[in-house]
């Protein structure tokens, strides 16, 4: 299930973004997607080499996520805490853009300014300790949330100790990350992104 | 009165009292052009609300003894412009309660961890406050004679002079701005609405020989007259203010010293980035969120560009990008997304793989094996050419340039050594901060 619904969330991809979603060793990973494949909910993509969704698998994500909110009985909560979710996700994106581009003249951001980058980095922490409560909210109606602490702590911490690039620029950025937390939420409260 | 001022040619209140929308307002009416009748709260009233956290005495009784009418606007407006931060409240029955409401929420959202961390970002004080203009409502939605949009005096994507921005028929102008609606290029107005078109032209005329710099105007025409909601100068950047401050100093609005003024260094490091030349076939337009141009095949889905991208370039193109589109993004040359702004996924993603990007493409419609914009239909395999500074979106492999080699930017660096007399072989940058150097000790 936790594989499964890790696929999901983060799209097509290879072991090492589904381990560090769900905390799993990569073996352990690799034999879970092995036993998914059999049972036809994913499948090794040939073009990209990694794994992803089949139709049933993501029609088996949406009815297991769906039954684990109804037999906790918690998707008042969590759609409740979604709505605070949404309220912190502008800013964070405004954040990224701003660690990207300088506002003044629209320039991009070479970090050779480090008091502009210090700025940057506090209000990201500023918004992580925010994002901490919600999260907390989402994991009282849905434990696995908690995960996303975890990850966002840590992507933190490291840009704190100077690898700038865990904010917005990797793969696992806390950017990254947020998205991916976005679209778990959409996922589990069944709510489209687009139509048509 | 104490903490309500009627807007009109008289004010002279500081824009740190009553805001830099305000500010435009009172411009407006001195210049003797349209604005639909109104007040505003001064940003003080707003410090008293945040240090007390009730409105000041006084001040619903103030506000509920003007007459604007059966129904009005109320919107933010602090000194320094932040702009999507704060509370509008529209077509609003200006009743004593109502009114009371409406001006607690504004202020109220002045202080919102998204303003304050906006504000942090921007270096503006957390205890500016916001005024508050309260408006009789223009409605744009009030006719087949009514619309909204919002102009630019000339084009800021390069600078020429041409009108340049988007009109919805119709419409309420807070549609043109979040982009829920789809907007049509500027220059439909001239043939829908004649007189109105007319106007705004003169309007925008004026209001650029005040600035003797372009300007932008947000307007709503009601049952086809036209009125006038905020202005601003243009703050054109890159190769745009290079053009904009050559073509004023040669019609004799600004001198050289000045238009070497307007330029600054990193206009001139935009002004290198590789651009789609003006006469390329556009068929649609977004938001440039990463410069740069990207040419390449159409791929409709990611697992599509992955595909495509093993025998040469490719442009994803999405309603909107999520993680699931991280290998697409990854593999293509170049992105479009239908949705989105200059803070959503596609352009965060997009900018930290700097790849050209363009988002909020608001008439596109992503099928199964084709994209379809007003005009055109584009199938996946066609080649497309994006320009994530103007972004624009055209069909084929256009001419790029690069305004390196402009004739705008050779003739204002001539002008530059003429000022620091210094004639020898130095970068760009070095020649433009030399004059500036000159001109600031003068």
């Amino acid at each position: 299930m936790v594989v499964l619904h890790a696929l999901r969330c983060v799209g097509t991809s290879g072991l090492t973004r589904v381990a560090s979603f769900t905390g799993l060793p990569e073996s352990d990973v690799e034999s879970e997607l092995i036993d998914l494949a059999v049972a036809g909910l994913v499948t090794h993509h040939k073009g990209f080499g990694g794994w992803a969704l089949t139709e049933s698998g993501r029609a088996a994500d949406a009815a297991a996520t769906k039954a684990e909110l109804e037999s906790a009985g918690t998707r008042a909560a969590l759609a409740e805490a979604f709505e605070s979710f949404l309220v912190l996700n502008p800013e964070l994106l405004e954040l990224c853009t701003a660690w990207q581009i300088r506002s003044a003249d629209g320039v991009v951001n070479d970090h050779t300014d480090t008091a502009y980058d210090a700025r940057v980095l506090a209000l990201f922490a500023d918004l992580h300790a925010r994002a901490v409560v919600v999260i907390a909210a989402l994991a009282a109606a849905a434990p696995r949330f908690a995960r996303y602490d975890a990850r966002l702590s840590e992507a933190l911490a490291h840009a704190q100790s100077g690898e700038l690039d865990r904010l917005a620029d990797t793969i696992d950025s806390f950017h990254a990350i947020w998205a991916e937390l976005h679209e778990d939420l959409l996922a589990t409260l069944g709510i489209a992104r687009w139509t048509g | 009165m104490d903490w309500v001022r009627h807007l009109s040619a008289e004010l002279d209140d500081p824009p740190e009292m009553v805001g830099g929308k305000a500010h435009g307002l009172v411009l407006l009416h001195r210049l003797g052009l349209p604005v639909p009748a109104g007040v505003v709260v001064t940003t003080e009233a707003c410090r008293a609300f945040l240090r007390d956290g009730e409105l000041p005495a006084g001040l619903v009784v103030e506000l509920s003894a003007t007459t604007l009418g059966q129904s009005v606007s109320v919107r933010s407006g602090a000194a320094v412009s932040m702009p999507g931060m704060m509370d509008t409240i529209l077509d609003l029955r200006p009743t004593p309660d109502e009114l009371a409401e409406a001006v607690r929420s504004v202020f109220a959202s002045w202080d919102t961890p998204r303003a304050r961390t906006y504000r942090t970002l921007h270096g503006i004080p957390h205890d500016l406050g916001t005024a508050v203009i309260v408006q009789r409502m223009v409605f744009g939605d009030r006719d087949d004679h009514s619309g909204s949009g919002v102009a630019f005096s000339r084009d800021p994507n390069t600078g020429e002079n041409v009108p340049f921005g988007e009109v919805l028929f119709g419409h309420q102008g807070s549609d043109v701005v979040s982009g829920r609606s789809l907007t049509q290029s500027l220059s439909a107005l001239a043939d829908r609405e004649p007189l109105v078109w007319r106007d705004l032209l003169d309007f925008l005329n004026r209001i650029e020989q005040h600035y003797r710099d372009a300007c932008y105007v947000e307007f709503t025409y009601e049952s086809g007259t036209l009125w006038l909601l905020q202005v601003r100068p243009g703050r054109f950047t890159g190769a745009a203010a290079i053009h904009l401050a050559t073509a004023l100093a040669d019609s004799g609005e600004i001198t050289r010293e000045e238009a070497l003024k307007r330029v600054s260094p990193h206009h001139l490091q935009h002004a290198r980035t590789p651009r789609i030349t003006s006469d390329a076939d556009v068929i649609a337009r977004g938001l440039g969120v990463c410069p740069g141009v990207a040419a390449g095949r159409v791929a409709l889905t990611s697992d599509e560009a992955v595909r495509m991208a093993a025998e040469g370039p490719v442009v994803l193109v999405r309603p909107e990008t999520s993680p699931d589109d991280i290998c697409g993004l990854a593999a293509a040359t170049g992105i479009v997304t239908a949705r989105g702004g200059p803070a959503s996924h596609a352009a965060v993603v997009a900018r930290s793989m700097a790849k050209p990007a363009v988002v909020g493409v608001a008439d596109l419609v992503v099928g199964t094996d084709s994209v379809a914009v007003p005009g055109h239909v584009v199938r996946a395999g066609e080649v497309v050419a994006i320009d994530g500074t103007s972004g624009v979106v055209v069909v084929g492999r256009p001419r790029v340039v690069t305004s390196g080699s402009d004739e705008d930017l050779r003739r204002l660096l001539g002008w530059a050594d003429d000022v620091s007399g210094d004639r020898s072989a130095r970068g760009e940058v070095e020649r433009l901060r030399a004059a500036q150097a000159v001109l600031r000790e003068r």
